[in-house]
């Protein structure tokens, strides 16, 4: 009873997809990060807007997937949050050169969704329907993409808050390390909606901003009043690097480190106290095998609340030590707005901009850093600069702690 | 680019199964059971902890909580905090109904400002991890799986995963579903049945990694390439799955021969097996 075919090789990323408020596909949102373009902007959240100016990241058009053997017309029975997950998978295994689909290979799917059910009862009543009344166990989304997309491998959802994709990108690579797949996709989206809107909003987690929807979202600064709701997120095709290299694949980058922790203290609030959310980081930095004075650039899960943000930085400090004076961090939610479910793997994207462009994407209203959160912020404009060894934070309720060390494959 | 093939071969991976609980709640019983105090020797909930969270919550966290005082019992752990270092990897079948459904009505009647701020953190597929991680101070990691009909099987899955990255010493694992599945009427409220009634079935098992000292071994094979399915592959009931397989842990623990009649195929080219192993020299002194 063991691993048969268990390995230590690097896992390599060779396929992104991704539908973002900030563009859609891998060169558009490096070039939105980079620039600093906001995608947040007015929106009327379906006809339950409250009195005052609402505002969103939402994304404004799905690509219809192009590989000639997909099912358009299954990808157009998704919905919207299947589409908004099925987009990005199916580009992703174009991107990677794995369409059309192949009888030959073992691709797994590892979606990261945090309330498909939520979503799918409210899409229902919302247009009058029953089904959150009525006993049902319908298939989950992840089977139907997997049979849309042909795929031979296991397929799994999970789910950790604001974390949830990138603890699918942590189980896709497990997946490949344990020789139980060839390649996986793995990443996850999330949409907005309604009652997501009201519930957020009314656990005063929503930034209240009435002014211009860009300024809205203010990770890190003073005057930041909480998040901006977004939707997309981005799939990733992951491969073992000597499988992508010798069918020569573009290599985007290495998932080098993966750090899963619990603060086991809240269900909602982070916790003050930040040795938990920094066992995390410290664990995928281990886990890649780098110290701490050699990350090039941290993407945090800085939201823009409050408490998060401080929360957050604490946890910096603790993990880098004193490398934290001289790795610069962003947070690219002010741009995208936080997308949830599918935040870690839109991060990871972000990453990946990074190590191809050279340069570390800004965090944008960044006008007065907190005191409270003494980083090397890289405010207002992107700042140039080697970038090899990147690393993502997320952290979501229930207490989950996610990083993922992300660099540049050799 | 060149061509890329499979270098597949049947593999199988395998884990210890320590201390497990079946629990079986009626709809109408879940609200006594919100308020029952933990068992002896754990550490009380914070106030008011259950107070929001979904029915599968609900019964799932007891049935930890039941385990783990049954693992105390049996003398495999001595102290909550043997598990400190454990992760939680729930599998519910679609929670939070009811709440949702009362909340929708809210949203229609009375608009967005009366949406509960607890819809999302207490009814998502995460929701269950998250509330056993909080109350037991489990630090590994917590995830939700699935939520749909196949929980079982992807949770078992996910949870071989996370013990073969080494991210945790051991995880517990926690399959809901419900039996007989509530109906609500138009206020969002459960319909009173004279027969059948709803009953929420709850298992939480602790998986170990494959090396640690275990009455049995689950088994998970992933076989080689086959077709895919065109259609969503049938499951007879959630509950019976969730039954049938606390039943053949059970018995793994008594009885290898029960044990090997017990096979859960997955949605795709995959089985799960429990295999015995001889007892360990801890569970021998135990018993």
């Amino acid at each position: 009873m063991i691993v048969a075919t268990s390995t230590s090789e690097p896992i390599v990323i060779t396929g992104v997809g991704a539908v973002s408020p900030v563009g859609n596909g891998f060169a558009a949102i490096a070039d939105g990060l980079l620039e600093g373009r906001s995608g947040i902007r007015p929106i009327e959240p379906g006809g339950f807007s409250r009195p005052g100016r609402q505002f969103a990241a939402p994304v404004l058009e799905i690509p219809t997937p192009t590989s000639p053997d997909i099912d358009l017309d299954a990808f157009a029975k998704l919905g919207r949050l299947g589409q908004l997950c099925g987009s990005p998978a199916a580009d992703a295994l174009a991107d990677a050169g794995l369409r059309p689909a192949t009888d030959q290979l073992r691709i797994g799917l590892v979606l990261g969704l945090g309330a498909e059910h939520l979503k799918a009862w409210e899409i229902d009543f919302l247009g009058g329907g029953t089904r959150v009344f009525e006993p049902h166990c319908d298939d989950t989304l992840v089977h139907r993409l997997a049979r849309m997309l042909q795929l031979r491998g296991p397929a799994v959802t999970v789910a950790a808050a604001c974390a949830s994709s990138g603890y699918a990108l942590a189980i896709g690579r497990a997946w490949l390390s344990a020789g139980w797949v060839d390649a996986c996709v793995a990443g996850g989206c999330d949409m907005i909606s309604p009652t997501g809107l009201a519930a957020f909003y009314n656990l005063r987690a929503l930034s209240r901003r009435g002014d211009d929807p860009a300024l809205a979202s203010r990770p890190f600064d003073r005057d930041r009043d909480g998040f901006v709701m977004g939707e997309g997120g981005a799939c990733l095709v992951l491969e073992r690097r000597s499988a992508a290299r010798d069918r020569g694949a573009r290599l985007y980058g290495e998932l080098a480190g993966v750090g899963m922790s619990s603060d086991a203290t809240h269900m909602v609030t982070p916790c003050s106290d930040p040795t938990q959310a920094a066992r995390a980081i410290r664990m995928a930095l281990d886990d890649a095998g780098i110290a701490a004075d050699q990350l090039d650039y941290v993407n945090a899960h800085a939201a823009g609340t409050p408490v998060g943000d401080v929360a957050e930085a604490g946890a910096l400090h603790m993990a880098l030590g004193s490398a934290v004076d001289t790795v610069p961090v962003s947070s690219t939610k002010s741009m995208s707005g936080h997308l949830v479910s599918g935040a870690a793997a839109f991060e990871a994207v972000a990453c990946l901009a990074a190590i191809d462009r050279q340069a570390v994407p800004p965090t944008v209203n960044l006008d007065h850093p907190d005191p409270q959160c003494p980083l090397d912020h890289v405010p207002h404009t992107a700042r140039e600069r080697r970038v090899v060894v990147t690393a993502s934070n997320s952290f979501g309720f229930g207490g989950a702690n996610l990083c993922l060390v992300i660099r540049h494959a050799a | 680019m060149h061509a890329f093939t499979t270098t597949a071969d049947p593999v199988t991976a395998a884990c210890g199964v320590a201390g497990h609980a079946l629990l079986e709640v009626k709809l109408t019983d879940i609200a006594a059971v919100r308020e029952l105090p933990v068992p002896a020797g754990i550490t009380p909930l914070p106030a008011r902890f259950l107070r929001h969270a979904d029915e599968q919550t609900v019964v799932g966290l007891r049935a930890v909580l039941e385990s783990v005082a049954a693992c105390r019992a049996a003398g495999t752990s001595d102290a909550e905090s043997d598990f400190a270092d454990y992760g939680v990897v729930s599998a519910p079948c679609q929670p939070g109904r009811i709440p949702a459904a009362h909340c929708l009505n809210l949203l229609r009647s009375d608009g967005p400002s009366t949406v509960s701020p607890h819809i999302v953190p207490q009814c998502s597929l995460h929701s269950i991890a998250g509330a056993v991680s909080v109350a037991l101070g489990m630090h590994g990691p917590n995830v939700g799986v699935s939520g749909g009909p196949h929980a079982l099987s992807e949770g078992l899955m996910a949870s071989m995963t996370l013990l073969s990255t080494g991210a945790a010493p051991g995880i517990w694992f926690v399959a809901t579903t419900w039996d007989c599945e509530p109906t609500l009427d138009a206020d969002g409220a459960p319909v009173e049945r004279a027969f059948d009634p709803p009953i929420c079935v709850a298992f939480a098992v602790a998986l170990t990694a494959a090396t640690a000292p275990a009455a049995s071994r689950l088994v998970l094979r992933i076989a080689p390439l086959s077709p895919p399915p065109r259609q969503p592959r049938l499951v007879r009931s959630p509950a019976d799955d969730v039954r049938r397989f606390a039943q053949a842990i059970e018995a793994a623990a008594v009885d290898g021969e029960a044990s090997n009649r017990w096979s859960h195929a997955m949605p795709w080219a995959g089985e799960l097996r429990i295999a015995r192993v001889p007892a360990t020299p801890r569970l021998k002194e135990a018993a």
